[in-house]
C-alpha cells in the first residue's frame, strides 16, 4: 500500500525539474496578469462592502440614518456591547456551532460516500441518483424546507403514517426539531460535495485504483490510502465551504422551526442576526453580529488550515 | 505561521481607516411640484391579481382623464418583496415610485424611515375622509400627523364547524369562558379533532383574549410607550389564551408551534371543532373539506354578547416624500383609496372596506363578511404607532412569551414581565 | 486483470447499484411531493389523507404561475443572469487558479483567504454597502446589478475549486509543451483548460445553481422596472403571509428546478470524461 502512494504522489507531482523551479523563481508579473480580473471584482465587489460592514458596525445605523432621515452617530464599539451583553447570543453561538458541525461532518460523510458509490455503479443507476441530487440541489431553499415541513407534518404528512408514528410533532422537542432540519439540510446540501468529490475522483488515474483493489484492499482502506490524500486539495475546498454554509444556515431553521422554533429554542446565529438586528433595518447592530461570525470562521478556517499544513499538506 | 499575523495586520489596517462615516442617501422632500408627467405607483400584487388590476385601471383611466398630460404607471410588487423594496425606494429616490400600497404596521417605521409624504390636510380637506373608520385612521397616524389614506382593513372571527356542533348539540359560544368550555367538549366527543385550534405564534389570534381581559400592547403617546403586556388584566388574557393548549383542546406538542396559517389550515382540512381566522382565510377554507359546513360569528368577548376588540390588519395608500409631483400624487391616492373604488375593489377580490358607508353596503351585498362588519364595528385595536413595533415584531417577543408559557418553561408572571421588558427596550431604543 | 476484477466485483455491483437507486428514490422523494403538490387541487394539498397520489389532478397551479405578467421575461432575464455568471467567473477563476498554483508569489495563502472572507459573513449585512455601490455603478434596476454581485460571490469558491484541479496536472505536461513550443497563452487555453474542464463543470453547476435561486439581491437591486426581474420574483408573488397559496409555490418551483436540471444533463457528460483519460496518456 505504501509503495502504491508513493508512486501516486510522484505520479502527481514529479520531483521538481530546473526548468519549472527557474520559472517559478522569475514568475514575476505574469501571475499577477492572471489574477487581475479576479481581484478587480472581489475588491470592488466584496472586500468594499467588507471593509464597510466593519466601518457600519461602529456606527448606530438604521434605515432612518440610511436614507437620510437622521443623521449617522458614532458608537464605538457600542453596538458590540450590545450583542455581547445578551445573554441569548452565547447560548445562539453555542447550538450554533454544535448545531453547524454536526451538518458539516454529516454532509461530508454521506457526499462523500454517494460519491464513492458512483464510482461503482453503471450509467443508469449513477445518472438517476445523480438527477435526484441536482433535483435536490436546485430547489429553492424555501421551497424544500416547506416540502420537508409538510412531510414530517404530524396532521397531514406521509412520513409519520409510514413510520406508524400517529400524530408524534417533530418540531416541539429542540432536538428533534433540530434533526429534522439537520436531514433537510444534508438533503440539499450533499450533492454539491457528491458531484464535487465525484468530479476529483474521476480525475485520479484509474490503474491507480485498479492497482489497489487487486492488492486486496477493502473500499475503506482504498479510500483512506490513495482517494482521501489524492483529493485532499478537493475536500479542503468542500469543507471549508461547507462549515461557511452550515454555520450560516438560515433559510431551513427559518422555515422549518417558524422563525427559531418553540419560544427560540432552535434559534442559530444567522436567523437570530435576522431577527434581532436585518428585519427591522438595525444595520449597525447587525454588522457587528456579521463580524463576529466573520471572525469565528476565519479563526476556524485558519485553525483548520494549519492543521493540514502540520500533516504535511501544502496550501 | 505569519499568515494570522498578516490578516491581523490587514485588519487593523482597515480600523484605521474607519475614521469616515458609512454612506448615506440623501431622501429630502422634492421641491418640485409638477402638474404634468408620469406618476408611478406601487401596488401589491396579489395570487389572482388580474381583477384587482382591473378596477385599478378603470380608477387610473379616469384619474388620466380628469388630469391632462399626467401618466399613471403602476407596478405591482410581490408583498414578499416589500421591505427590501421598499427601503431601496428611500434610498434612491430616482428609482422611488410617488405612491404606494403598504402594510398598515409599516405605518410608523416608514415614518422614521424619512419616507413617506404628511398629508394631514389633504385628509382633512377630502370630502370622503369623513366616513373613515376611527381604526383605520389610527393606522396611517403617527404623532397626530396622518401619511396615508387607508386602502382596505382585515379582521379575524371566529370559525365554527355547523356540522359537528349540530350533532354535539353545542351552541355558538357567547363568552370566552364558553368558548373554552365548547372547544373542550368537541374534544372529547371527537379526539380526532381539536377543539378550537390556537396557535403559540399566532400573535394576532391571542391578542383578542388579552384585549378582551382589558389588557394592553401597550400605552403611551408618540414615542414614549410603555409595554403594558405585563400588567394584571393582560395577564388575564394571557393565561386564557394559554390555557386553551392542553390536551384536552390543543395539544402544545402541536400547537405552540402552529402559526395563524397553520391553525387555518387545520380548520379547513377538517381536523378543528373552531378556529380564529380572518376575511382573507375565506379562499382557504372554500377550497377545503369543510366547504360548506361552517359559519363564521365575531369573536365573544368576556361578558354575554360582547365582541373581544380584533386586530385591524389592512393596508394603506401613501405618497412618498420624494416625489416630484406632489398635488398629483395626493389626488392619485385619493382616487386610489376613494368609495368608489374601494366598492369596486370588495367585489373583485374582497377587500374589506375602510369607510363605514361602504362596509355596510358590503355586507349588505354578501352575508359572509357580516361577522366582520360586526367585529370591526363593535371597535379594533391597533399594534403601537411606534418604528419600535417592527423591531418587536420581527424579534418575536409576543409568540417567545406564549411558547414559553404553553411549553411550561417560564410562568405567566415571569414571561409577560420579560417580554415586556424586551418592549420597553425596543420603544427606549427608537427613543 | 479486466476478467479478475469483473470476478469480483460483479455481485458488488449489484448491491452498488440497488443502493444507489434506493438513495435516489429517497432523495427524489421531497422532489416528487413537490410536483405533486404542484398538480394537487389547493384543498388536497395539506390534507389529513396523505396519499401520493391525486384523482383530480388540475394544472390550475401552473396556470397561476405561467399566466403571471412577463413570466417569459422573467425566465429569460434569468437564463442571461445564470449564463453570464457562469461564462465569466468560470473564466476569471480560471485564471487566478492558474496563478496561485502554477507560480509562487508573496501573499499568496494570504489571498486565498481573504477570497472567502465575504462568504463568512450574512449576506443581508452586505446589501446595503452593495446598493450603494450598484447605484453608483449606475446598475440599478438592471441585471448588471445581479450579475456583477453574483460574479463576485461564486469567484471564491470556483477559484479555490479549480485550484485543486490545476495541481493535478502534471508539471511535466507543461514543460513538454513548452519544449514543443508552445506559448504560454496556447498552453493555459489549448492543453490546460480541456483538462481541468470537469471541475469547471462542477464549479459552474453550483454558480448556475446559486445564481438562478437567488432572492436577495434581485429583490433589492431591482426596484423600480419589473421587466428585468428574474424568475425567484415570480415565485414570491404566492408567499402571502397571511394566507400563501402552496399549490402555486410548488408548481412555480418545479417550473425553476427543470432548467437547472437540463443544465445539468448538458455539462454532466463532460464530468464523467476529462482528465481521468487525459492522465492516462
Amino acid at each position: 500500500m505504501t509503495v502504491t502512494d508513493t508512486a501516486v504522489v510522484e505520479k502527481r507531482t514529479p520531483p521538481s525539474t530546473p526548468p519549472v523551479r527557474r520559472r517559478r523563481s522569475r514568475a514575476g508579473r505574469t501571475p499577477w496578469l492572471y489574477l487581475a480580473p479576479a481581484l478587480v471584482v472581489l475588491a470592488a465587489l466584496l472586500a468594499y462592502p467588507v471593509y464597510q460592514l466593519g466601518l457600519i458596525s461602529l456606527f448606530r445605523y438604521t434605515q432612518a440614518q440610511v436614507s437620510g432621515g437622521e443623521p449617522t452617530a458614532f458608537r464605538g464599539f457600542g453596538n458590540y456591547a450590545d450583542v455581547f451583553s445578551d445573554d441569548q447570543f452565547w447560548q445562539v453561538l453555542a447550538s450554533t456551532v454544535v448545531f453547524a458541525a454536526a451538518c458539516v461532518v454529516s454532509t461530508l460523510a454521506v457526499g462523500c460516500a454517494l460519491a464513492v458509490l458512483l464510482t461503482r455503479v453503471r450509467a443508469v443507476p449513477r445518472l438517476a441518483l445523480m438527477l435526484a441530487a441536482m433535483g435536490a440541489w436546485a430547489t429553492p431553499a424555501v421551497t424544500g424546507s416547506t416540502v420537508w415541513l409538510f412531510l414530517f407534518d404530524p396532521d397531514f404528512g406521509p412520513v409519520n403514517r409510514l413510520l406508524g408514528l400517529g400524530d408524534h410533532s417533530w418540531t416541539y422537542g429542540r432536538l428533534s426539531a433540530f434533526f429534522l432540519v439537520l436531514l433537510e439540510v444534508v438533503w440539499c446540501s450533499f450533492p454539491f460535495v457528491m458531484v464535487t468529490v465525484y468530479a476529483g475522483i474521476r480525475s485520479v488515474p484509474s490503474e491507480v485504483l485498479e492497482a489497489a483493489a487487486l492488492d486486496g484492499a477493502s473500499q475503506w482502506r482504498i479510500w483512506r490510502s490513495v482517494l482521501a490524500p489524492m483529493l485532499r486539495p478537493i475536500l479542503v475546498v468542500v469543507t471549508i465551504q461547507s462549515v461557511i454554509w452550515d454555520f450560516k444556515v438560515f433559510t431551513q431553521i427559518y422555515v422549518m422551526t417558524n422563525g427559531g422554533g418553540i419560544a427560540g429554542q432552535n434559534l442559530v446565529l444567522n436567523v437570530y442576526a435576522y431577527q434581532q438586528a436585518f428585519a427591522s433595518s438595525q444595520y449597525g447592530l447587525g454588522s457587528a453580529i456579521g463580524v463576529v461570525m466573520l471572525l469565528i470562521l476565519l479563526a476556524v478556517t485558519l485553525v483548520y488550515l494549519r492543521l493540514l499544513r502540520r500533516q504535511g499538506e501544502e496550501l | 505561521m505569519k499568515l494570522p499575523t498578516r490578516l491581523a495586520a490587514l485588519a487593523a489596517a482597515a480600523l484605521v481607516v474607519a475614521a469616515c462615516a458609512p454612506q448615506t442617501s440623501d431622501n429630502s422632500s422634492s421641491d418640485t411640484d409638477d402638474k404634468t408627467g408620469t406618476l408611478r405607483v406601487w401596488l401589491f400584487q396579489e395570487v389572482g391579481n388580474k381583477p384587482k388590476e382591473q378596477v385599478v385601471d378603470s380608477a387610473v383611466a379616469a384619474f388620466e382623464k380628469a388630469h391632462k398630460g399626467a401618466k399613471v404607471d403602476v407596478e405591482y410588487i410581490p408583498v414578499d418583496t416589500r421591505a427590501q423594496r421598499v427601503k431601496a425606494a428611500f434610498n434612491d429616490p430616482k428609482s422611488a415610485p410617488d405612491v404606494m400600497e403598504y402594510g398598515n404596521t409599516d405605518t410608523a417605521g416608514y415614518v422614521q424611515d424619512g419616507g413617506l409624504l404628511d398629508v394631514t390636510e389633504d385628509f382633512g380637506d377630502w370630502s370622503e375622509a369623513k366616513a373613515t373608520d376611527p381604526t383605520a385612521k389610527q393606522s396611517v397616524t403617527v404623532d397626530g400627523k396622518l401619511y396615508g389614506a387607508p386602502f382596505y382593513v382585515g379582521v379575524r372571527a371566529l370559525y365554527y364547524r355547523t356540522d359537528v356542533f349540530e350533532e354535539l348539540g353545542l351552541h355558538v359560544p357567547k363568552t370566552m369562558a364558553e368558548l373554552a368550555t365548547t372547544a373542550r367538549k368537541i374534544r372529547a366527543a371527537k379526539p380526532e379533532l381539536y377543539g378550537l385550534v390556537v396557535g403559540g405564534a399566532y400573535t394576532y389570534g391571542a391578542m383578542p383574549f388579552v384585549w378582551a381581559n382589558g389588557g394592553e400592547l401597550a400605552t403611551g403617546k408618540s414615542g414614549s410607550y410603555a409595554s403594558g403586556i405585563d400588567s394584571a388584566a393582560a395577564r388575564k388574557g394571557i393565561t386564557a389564551y394559554t390555557s386553551l393548549f392542553s390536551d384536552d383542546n390543543c395539544p402544545a406538542a402541536k400547537c405552540a408551534g402552529m402559526g395563524g396559517n397553520d391553525t387555518i389550515t387545520a380548520f379547513a382540512a377538517g381536523k378543528a371543532g373552531m378556529a380564529i381566522g380572518g376575511d382573507f382565510s375565506h379562499t382557504a377554507v372554500e377550497a377545503g373539506k369543510v366547504k360548506g359546513e361552517y359559519a363564521v360569528v365575531p369573536l365573544p368577548g368576556v361578558t354575554s354578547g360582547s365582541i373581544a376588540p380584533a386586530f385591524a390588519g389592512g393596508n394603506n395608500i401613501g405618497v412618498l416624500k420624494s416625489t416630484s409631483h406632489r398635488t398629483l400624487a395626493v389626488q392619485l391616492m385619493e382616487a386610489l383609496a376613494s368609495k368608489k373604488t374601494q366598492a369596486s375593489l370588495f367585489d373583485a377580490m374582497g377587500f374589506l372596506p375602510t369607510f363605514t358607508d361602504v362596509r355596510d353596503q358590503a355586507a349588505a351585498k354578501e352575508p359572509f363578511v357580516k361577522p366582520f362588519v360586526q367585529t370591526l364595528t363593535a371597535g379594533t385595536k391597533f399594534v403601537p404607532a411606534s418604528p419600535a413595533w417592527s423591531q418587536i415584531d420581527s424579534s418575536l417577543v409576543l409568540p417567545t412569551m406564549f411558547q414559553e408559557v404553553v411549553s411550561g418553561k417560564k410562568d405567566v408572571a415571569a414571561a409577560s414581565a420579560e417580554a415586556a421588558k424586551k418592549m420597553d427596550a425596543a420603544f427606549g431604543s427608537v427613543g | 486483470m479486466r476478467a479478475v476484477r469483473g470476478l469480483v466485483a460483479r455481485p458488488w455491483r449489484f448491491a452498488a447499484e440497488a443502493c444507489a437507486l434506493l438513495v435516489a428514490v429517497v432523495v427524489a422523494f421531497p422532489l416528487y411531493w413537490m410536483v405533486l403538490g404542484a398538480f394537487k387541487p389547493a384543498g388536497e394539498i395539506r390534507s389529513s389523507e396523505p396519499r401520493p397520489w391525486t384523482l383530480e389532478p388540475s394544472l390550475d397551479s401552473f396556470r397561476r404561475v405561467l399566466g403571471q405578467q412577463e413570466f417569459g421575461r422573467y425566465f429569460l432575464n434569468s437564463l442571461v443572469v445564470a449564463g453570464a455568471v457562469v461564462i465569466a467567473s468560470g473564466v476569471i477563476a480560471f485564471l487566478a487558479a492558474t496563478a496561485v498554483t502554477r507560480f509562487r508569489f508573496r501573499f499568496r495563502t494570504t489571498l486565498l483567504i481573504m477570497f472567502l472572507v465575504a462568504q463568512m459573513v450574512p449576506v443581508e449585512a452586505l446589501t446595503i454597502p452593495l446598493f450603494f455601490l450598484m447605484r453608483d455603478f449606475g446598475q440599478l434596476n438592471t441585471l448588471g446589478s445581479l450579475i456583477l454581485p453574483h460574479i463576485a460571490f461564486s469567484l471564491p469558491f470556483a477559484i479555490w475549486m479549480l485550484r485543486g484541479f490545476v495541481k493535478a496536472v502534471p508539471e511535466a505536461l507543461e514543460e513538454a509543451a513548452y519544449l514543443d513550443g508552445a506559448s504560454r497563452t496556447r498552453f493555459l487555453w489549448q492543453i490546460l483548460f480541456p483538462l481541468v474542464l470537469p471541475g469547471l463543470v462542477a464549479t459552474s453547476v453550483f454558480s448556475f445553481i446559486s445564481a438562478w435561486n437567488d432572492f436577495l439581491f434581485a429583490k433589492s437591486f431591482i426596484i423600480s422596472d419589473t421587466s428585468q426581474s428574474t424568475l425567484p420574483m415570480a415565485l414570491l408573488v404566492f408567499y402571502e403571509p397571511d394566507d400563501p397559496d402552496w399549490g402555486g409555490v410548488m408548481a412555480g418551483s418545479t417550473v425553476m428546478t427543470i432548467p437547472v436540471l437540463v443544465f445539468f444533463v448538458l455539462v454532466q457528460r463532460r464530468l464523467v470524461s476529462g482528465l481521468g483519460g487525459a492522465v492516462k496518456d
